[in-house]
């Protein structure tokens, strides 16, 4: 007898303690998010209206959107159209690539992984100088890297590539953008169940079937996002285009860049803060783009 | 574990080249000697002996330290908090992690700028701030991935009809239970503030990263030696935090033992 009533007593106090972690009683409380809400709306929230507003007065503290139209010509359009094309190339191809080593690195275990893990980590966040130093040192005209595949009698140079050109700025920056794909997309690598390939298998299913079937389809949404992510990466990469380029190739942060820096007299002040805003409209533009693919990928699977 | 498909080695060896030979590259030209001939360590000794190494190194590993703590206070019980009770603010607090993906850096660097007060604008450690800011979408996919993994609820109710308090709970429980997940948002948070250039140096303070573009100007066989250090120094930061609590645990068992 004593012991059932123990046992329930026991019951009944984990029931109510269940509910309560951290002092708070977290169903019931908004007190949870307090944190994370103060600190997003401190640090992003009130400068991103700061920029807003900024934006719409000019040089003579008038109401205007006039700077807005300017986005849409001369250099600023350019700009505009050669940051998103950089940033779609390079989040495809390093969406590929960096998929394709996560499905190779869940195999692996221990040491092996450990590394591959942390370089990834490091390699991600690598750029400006030493990302454009190593490359020039490797493939540059008189690069190391250019020289050997010469000597191999590939000369890398023949064609339109030069390190310094669009192409070459999209080569450099798979060099962070794949282990940035590595680092977002293995752990939906790993969340596939050794099971479904078993289950494929003794179902009698070919390994292509398992990939049409199970793994695809399972892994679609994953990789939308995650691709989305290194097309935000590059769209407002900086230190490495200011690093690669000369001057040669306009992308929008370069050209904020110049004008926050304040070698440049603009003829409205407000400029920089009007293209910065462009910015986060495109990524805005790409983000529902990438809902509205997600609902339609959701809902054929 | 399954055993690596032809596909799979052919990824890793094809990766393995991409990304060691501009390292190779990068290294052919540091150890070439004085004016380029021969060969020596001449240009990693340079490194040492330019003015403000030790100093920026310090800001930016201080920085760096500030902010992984900074990610994990405020990353890991919130998401924990979306798993167990909060479920309903979870679109929310995605969408708030979503945020930092669409505002691009030199953005937010303007923002800044404009919007701080002063006091704050005078220490180096405001960055802090904004690399927790720019790490939160993938600290909260990390951290929200690892909790999907395991079976949060009744790891919590064990642990607290053992009796076992929220923060203990927290540290000792689910913690170590998503253990790579809380390194991968480590990594990410330190490697970031390790490398991060444009909101230091838009918001003119000087860091490691922006030292290095300064200093490159000099000295062009340097500036290579020292890319190469920064990269493979930042890669051992990483792995000691990786290693470190191994050995440690792995010495703890043979005491107790």
């Amino acid at each position: 007898m004593t012991t059932q009533i123990q046992t329930e007593e026991v019951l009944t106090a984990s029931n109510r303690r269940q509910n309560l972690f951290l002092g708070f009683k977290f169903p019931k409380t908004f007190l949870g998010l307090l944190p994370i809400l103060t600190f997003a709306g401190i640090f992003l929230a009130w400068p991103l209206s700061a920029i807003f507003r900024a934006s719409l007065h000019d040089n003579h503290n008038h109401i205007t959107f006039a700077v807005y139209r300017e986005l849409f010509t001369g250099i600023y359009r350019e700009a505009f159209i050669t940051s998103f094309k950089l940033a779609f190339l390079s989040a495809l191809i390093a969406g590929f690539c960096g998929a394709a080593i996560s499905a190779a690195l869940v195999r692996t275990s221990g040491t092996f992984r450990s590394l591959i893990s942390s370089a990834s980590g490091v390699l991600a966040n690598t750029g400006g100088v030493p990302l454009a130093f190593m490359f020039i040192a490797a493939y540059g005209q008189d690069g190391l890297i250019t020289k050997f595949l010469l000597w191999l009698h590939w000369d890398i140079y023949a064609g339109s590539f030069d390190i310094f050109n669009f192409w070459g700025i999209l080569f450099v920056y798979g060099f962070f953008q794949i282990p940035l794909m590595v680092i977002i997309f293995t752990p939906a690598m790993e969340n596939m169940k050794k099971e479904w390939a078993e289950a494929n298998d003794s179902l009698g299913g070919s390994h292509f079937q398992y990939l049409r079937y199970v793994a695809i389809p399972t892994l679609i949404p994953a990789f939308l996002s995650a691709t989305l992510l290194l097309f935000a990466s590059s769209f407002s990469a900086y230190a490495t285009a200011r690093a690669m380029t000369i001057g040669n190739l306009p992308l929008v942060p370069l050209v904020i860049g110049t004008l926050v820096d304040g070698n440049v007299i603009p003829s409205e002040a407000n400029l920089g803060d009007a293209l910065a805003m462009g910015m986060v409209a495109v990524s805005v533009v790409v983000i529902a783009a990438y809902l509205a693919l997600l609902r339609f990928s959701k809902r054929r699977s | 574990m399954r055993k690596l498909s032809k596909f799979n080695i052919f990824t890793l060896i094809f990766a393995a080249f991409f990304f060691i030979a501009p390292l190779l590259g990068a290294f052919g030209y540091a150890l070439r000697g004085v004016n380029g001939a021969g060969h020596s360590l001449v240009n990693f000794r340079w490194i040492f002996q330019q003015q403000g190494f030790y100093t920026n190194l310090g800001v930016s590993l201080r920085l760096a330290a500030v902010t992984a703590l900074l990610v994990m206070v405020l990353m890991v019980p919130t998401v924990v908090f979306l798993h167990l009770g909060g479920k309903r603010w979870r679109r929310l607090i995605e969408f708030v992690c979503l945020v930092p993906i669409v505002v691009p850096v030199v953005s937010l660097a303007i923002g800044a700028q404009i919007s701080m007060p002063k006091w704050l604008q005078s220490t180096p450690y405001e960055l802090c701030f904004f690399y927790v800011i720019v790490s939160m979408p993938y600290v909260y996919r990390a951290v929200d991935i690892g909790l999907q993994s395991i079976s949060l609820s009744t790891l919590v109710e064990a642990s607290q009809s053992l009796g076992a308090s929220g923060l203990t709970t927290l540290r000792l429980v689910i913690v170590p239970a998503i253990r790579s997940a809380v390194t991968g948002a480590l990594f990410i948070s330190i490697a970031l503030s390790l490398g991060e250039y444009a909101l230091a140096s838009l918001l003119h303070f000087n860091t490691f990263p922006t030292w290095v573009t300064n200093v490159s100007q000099e000295n062009i066989l340097g500036s290579i030696a020292l890319s190469v250090s920064t990269l493979i120094g930042a890669w051992v930061v990483l792995l000691l935090i990786v290693f470190l609590p191994k050995i440690r645990s792995l010495r703890k068992v043979s005491v107790n033992v």
